[in-house]
């Protein structure tokens, strides 16, 4: 499930519709601690980010992406982990 | 006891999780700090490799598409005889359209003596959706011509045609465009001759608010003097609301960006 939704991530980067990777990214990063949602977010700021002064061009993706993981590892920890 | 053991290997699991979570972050931070100093040398590659990987992709979904493996018998027949009406109606307006090209023709004729702009057809390589920020890929680069700032343009570059996008940033052969419409962006603009600022949407899709007195319809055409004075959208509907003093104008692409296979890239200046 993690592996399919990481590479349904990545190449939704390339096809897929800003929202349906932010689905994405949300619930790996909620389900799973997911390294893949920081190379997603990573992705889609190299794939279609213009360069330019960070304050034009803030890399949204790759903070939304550092924001789910590292916002949601309480939440994971708690729920996921220590209720087992 | 058995409960703790369990407890403490989970621990101990989700501690490694953590460190590589700290790793993968480092590494992002890494990457986007290298991408910056080598101006954007890692986004050119990620973007040349996507351009491949969209390539490869569009051809498989047009194969699958064209070979109707996902049609059903149903919607074939649907389309079957939307099909014969479609073709009565063309056959009416092709009759019509013969006397509009002799004109259309002699016309063009006048228009490349009168300015013989110069400019690139290539071909669009990513989907224009895909985008949060509003952007797409066309296949042409610094080699062939292409300079920050040029305007992409749909339809004949060189009798006008609509300009969909500006170049925001141009490696060997690939440039990155952004829309005129892209989300947040606002763009000054004219209809009928009076000023509005246009605020993108995404898509090929802006909006306007224009005072209720002023006459506006659709189907009028939105220039831009930023571009030259060159076209930008048609009006595709207005929304009138009694209760206010402005009413909306909703304005998009006579084709929608998705619907497009080639641009002409020109040089801003012309």
């Amino acid at each position: 499930m993690r592996i399919a939704l990481g590479i349904l991530g990545v190449l939704g980067a390339i096809f897929a519709p800003p929202w349906i990777l932010l689905l994405i990214m949300s619930f790996l990063a909620f389900r799973y601690p997911a390294w893949e949602v920081l190379l997603i977010g990573l992705l889609i700021d190299l794939l279609w980010l213009p360069s330019g002064p960070l304050t034009q061009s803030l890399p949204l993706f790759t903070i939304v992406a550092l924001v789910l993981v590292w916002g949601f590892e309480p939440l994971r920890s708690e729920f996921l982990i220590s209720r087992r | 006891m058995n409960t703790q053991f369990s407890y403490h290997s989970l621990r101990g699991s989700g501690s490694r999780k953590g460190r590589r979570l700290i790793v993968a972050t480092i590494i992002v931070i890494l990457v986007l700090a290298i991408d910056g100093l080598s101006g954007g040398g890692i986004r050119t590659l990620v973007r040349a490799a996507s351009a491949r990987v969209w390539g490869a992709g569009s051809q498989a979904f047009s194969a699958i598409s064209g070979s109707g493996f996902l049609s059903t018998r149903r919607a074939l027949l649907g389309e079957n005889e939307g099909l014969k009406q479609e073709v009565a109606r063309l056959q009416a307006h092709a009759a019509a359209l013969e006397v509009l090209q002799s004109e259309n023709a002699s016309l063009r004729r006048i228009v490349r003596l009168a300015e013989a702009g110069p400019g690139i057809t290539t071909p669009i390589i990513s989907s224009s959706r895909s985008s949060p920020y509003g952007t797409f890929m066309v296949g042409a680069g610094s080699k062939e011509g292409v300079v920050v700032g040029d305007l992409v343009v749909m339809g004949e570059g060189g009798s006008g045609g609509f300009v969909v996008g500006r170049v925001s940033e141009v490696s060997k052969h690939l440039s990155l465009a952004t829309q005129i419409f892209a989300p947040n962006a606002s763009t000054e603009a004219t209809i009928r001759g009076a000023s509005v600022i246009l605020e993108g949407q995404g898509g090929g899709n802006a909006r306007a608010e224009v005072p209720r007195a002023f006459s506006v319809s659709p189907g009028d055409v939105v220039l831009s003097a930023r571009f030259r004075g060159r076209a930008i959208g048609v009006v595709g509907s207005v929304s009138d609301d009694p209760s206010s003093a402005y009413k909306n104008v909703y304005i998009g692409l006579p084709v929608g960006l998705d619907a497009l296979q080639f641009v002409y890239v020109v040089s801003a200046d012309r």
